[in-house]
């Protein structure tokens, strides 16, 4: 292997399944061969038939679609406040100056501290929860639509100058496809903020969760269920990766 | 000649036909079915009601359950590290915080200097950590014994049989240490259907707002259940005014309560003194490794108990000093007082099937009941199996001088007049025609119905009132309501109880509860009923 050797595409598949496999001989060994109790690590076998006794008895598919959700409406909300707040300080200096006060420190909230306030502010039903999906994705979010607004080339900004563009042509035709794609590439990564948060939003009052439904099994120490409900979360988190990609192919024809 | 369609057309067609297709697979229930498969629901939620509690009795002596088995704990190696418990933020502790001189093993403690073993408090009040530690073990940086209590312990089994855990030690009843709070509306347990009420699930607040709740007249479906994370949530959501009632603890419930306007604490185990009960649960492969230091920490651990009994004061300097969170030696007191810390002869009573009228065996089974009831485990485990009363019993050595656990409450002044009941619980004795003779149906009516529920508000006054329909002289009804009050406290009284926790009335026909006008409502207004006033 040299540094940055460049590898094709059927051999990063092998690769990628390689690792795959390593990976679950390792936690098969390790379980099956009982180095370590099933209470602490449980096995491929008893997470498989974690999965059965969780969707007929804790409603998992529903619990999924619910957490899909709320995610989503979180994720969602705080595009939409993001995208263009973040193109708003991209663009005026002034205005990202004003706001720094308040937006760089965001990214330092301790959003489990949040967990009482909400409740308070929000109530007990499902606009607590997307709100603190929404806030928790949000101060990662807009710093990174900021950076994608000030990334595009002044060269663009000169030429479309030079060309006689207006403020609002300069804003219009050359910051915001110009950042798009990098404010797309934003969006992907940080749809899965949500899902590290999702936990924490249903604490409380979640008749169906993933987040609820882990928490349940660790309380309880069926540890199989806390591995059967991750394993759904990161097939989610996978699966609208790959969505995100794709639309984010289809709208952004002229990155490439 | 047929016309071409156009493509909107098509769409139109396809979306109709799709349309009448999905209305056909609704209408014919395929739809609900196919969600029934794809995303079934939770399983369904049984009802809970006031029969679920008391059922159980002493049906349930496995092998070697009951007292009279012989202890023999030998075999095993002594263990060449400290025991390490995990506890949390609760003055039940006192006992052993006193035996140890604080959390941290030392030599100086009298586990050590009298009993020879080291003890090592870790206080996790997270409770699935707790559980993680435990599920690590003493021996991988986890701990030996945990905290649990035995209604929560029944539900939580299943997921921790695999490490054949046993209840060892009864360390304290709570007593004042949950409580309800309620908003002003709400005078008695019957105000709470249809309200929100917020508790941490599947947890003992749970229990006990079930507990309260059946024995009240209402079920588990009567009221909206907000279920939050932990025991704190649920006083936060209350204090915030998101719901009308929580179940939460000591010190957060009360503080809700005061600090939400016209909030008040409707019920709390003060009164309900024999509901919760906090115990030790050890990892069975450390009992059967280490038997004669579990012993030991038995023993030890219940001198603690009576060296707090002894000197209080000096207990509350200790909890202060010990557990984190406690800001005050006044809090500490008060922590103190949340709990009742049995002794010797109390916890050989309590892990006696045929001991307590309330112990350890019909609490684990009726809780057991309840939890499968309400769909939050499907396997049960005999109570026998979750416990091992021979390391209690092996400590007898210590305590030559303990005797019969004695009454526990005194019972002086009859209930205040104007004291109002936290729950009436309504029973149909039936009785011959005139007669105020008790048979053995109305004896098994009130042994299931009346001596649990007088057992387990141990502390609270009990009015025992008569009532008869209106057929009939009224003054002799009177009387006659009156003699079977009378022959149903003699009765109570028979299985331990004091005459003087109860207040006996005789109503006559002067209080019906339903129309005399029909037989049904004759019917119901024949009946006794029993008021938990609180001292």
């Amino acid at each position: 292997m040299n540094v940055r050797e460049a590898v094709g595409e059927r051999r990063a598949r092998a690769l990628a399944l390689a690792g795959l496999v390593t990976f679950l001989g390792i936690w098969a060994a390790l379980s099956y061969a009982d180095l370590v109790p099933s209470v602490i690590l449980p096995s491929p076998t008893e997470v498989l038939q974690a999965f059965p006794v969780l969707h007929f008895q804790e409603a998992l598919v529903r619990s999924a679609g619910w957490s899909l959700y709320r995610v989503t409406m979180g994720f969602l909300l705080s595009g939409l406040v993001a995208i263009p707040l973040g193109l708003l300080m991209g663009t005026f200096p002034a205005v990202k100056h004003f706001l720094s006060p308040l937006v760089d420190p965001l990214r330092f909230l301790p959003i489990s501290a949040l967990v009482p306030l909400f409740l308070v502010w929000f109530g007990i039903e499902e606009t607590m929860k997307i709100m603190l999906l929404f806030v928790g994705t949000l101060v990662y979010l807009l710093p990174l639509v900021v950076e994608a607004v000030e990334g595009v080339d002044d060269v663009y900004l000169q030429t479309a100058t030079t060309l006689g563009a207006t403020r609002w042509q300069l804003v219009r035709h050359v910051l915001v496809p110009g950042s798009l794609p990098a404010i797309g590439e934003a969006l992907r990564v940080m749809n899965g903020i949500g899902w590290t948060y999702v936990i924490l939003a249903e604490i409380v009052n979640a008749r169906y969760g993933l987040g609820h439904i882990i928490t349940v099994a660790g309380k309880r120490s069926h540890v199989d269920q806390i591995f059967a409900g991750v394993i759904v979360i990161l097939a989610i988190g996978v699966a609208s990766d790959v969505v995100i990609r794709i639309i984010n192919k289809q709208l952004f024809t002229w990155k490439r | 000649m047929a016309r071409q369609l156009t493509p909107l057309g098509r769409v139109l067609v396809v979306l109709a036909g799709l349309a009448l297709l999905g209305y056909g697979l609704y209408k014919y229930g395929v739809l609900a079915k196919l969600s029934g498969i794809v995303a079934p629901d939770k399983k369904a939620e049984g009802t809970v009601s006031r029969d679920d509690f008391g059922q159980t009795g002493a049906g349930e002596t496995g092998p070697g359950g009951g007292a009279t088995t012989p202890a023999s704990i030998a075999g095993g190696t002594r263990l060449n590290r400290p025991i390490k418990v995990a506890i949390v933020l609760w003055g039940g502790y006192a006992g052993g915080i006193m035996a140890n001189g604080g959390m941290a093993p030392n030599n100086d403690s009298v586990f050590s200097k009298d009993y020879g073993v080291q003890v090592e408090m870790l206080q996790i009040d997270d409770f699935t950590k707790s559980r993680d530690a435990f599920r690590a073990g003493g021996d991988r940086g986890g701990v030996d014994i945990m905290w649990s209590t035995v209604d929560a312990y029944a539900l939580e089994y299943d997921g921790i049989s695999k490490l054949n855990p046993k209840a060892i030690l009864q360390y304290d009843w709570s007593r004042g240490g949950d409580a309800i709070a309620v908003d002003a509306a709400i005078k008695s347990v019957k105000d709470l259907k249809g309200r929100k009420l917020a508790c941490a699930e599947a947890t003992p607040s749970h229990y006990f707002a079930l507990y309260v709740l059946t024995q009240g007249g209402l079920t588990n479906r009567d009221v909206n259940w907000v279920f939050t994370d932990s025991a704190v949530d649920a006083a936060n959501v209350f204090k915030a005014g998101q719901v009308d009632a929580a179940v939460s603890w000591s010190p957060d419930v009360y503080v809700a309560a005061r600090e939400r306007q016209g909030g008040h604490i409707l019920a709390s185990t003060k009164e309900a003194s024999n509901l919760i009960a906090d115990i030790f649960v050890a990892r069975g492969d450390f009992l059967e490794q280490h038997p004669e230091d579990a012993r030991r920490f038995v023993a030890g651990w219940l001198k603690g108990v009576e060296m707090v009994e002894k000197n209080p004061e000096r207990a509350a300097v200790l909890l202060q000093k010990s557990l984190s969170g406690v800001n005050t030696l006044e809090d500490a007191k008060g922590m103190l007082e949340d709990v009742k810390l049995p002794n010797y002869a109390e916890n050989r009573a309590f892990f006696n099937p045929q001991g307590s009228l309330v112990n350890y065996q019909s609490i684990y089974q009726t809780a057991q009941n309840i939890w499968r009831k309400i769909g939050k485990i499907s396997r049960v485990y005999p109570g026998y199996q979750t416990v091992d009363t021979r390391f209690l019993e092996a400590a007898a050595e210590y305590f030559p001088q303990a005797q019969e656990a004695k009454a526990e409450f005194e019972f002086k002044t009859p209930p205040r007049p104007a004291a109002e009941p936290i729950l009436t619980k309504t029973v149909s004795i039936f009785f011959p025609s005139g007669s105020s003779a008790l048979d053995e149906n109305a004896k098994a009516v009130l042994e299931t119905q009346v001596v649990d529920l007088a057992a387990t508000f141990g502390s609270a006054y009990m009015r025992i009132s008569g009532n008869t329909d209106s057929v009939g002289g009224r003054d002799a009804n009177v009387r006659l309501s009156r003699a079977r009050a009378d022959a149903v406290t003699r009765f109570l009284v028979s299985k331990g109880f004091d005459r003087n926790k109860f207040e006996v009335v005789g109503n006559g026909p002067d209080r019906p509860v339903a129309t005399n006008e029909t037989d049904e409502g004759r019917a119901r207004n024949r009946r006794t009923d029993f008021e938990v006033i609180p001292r």
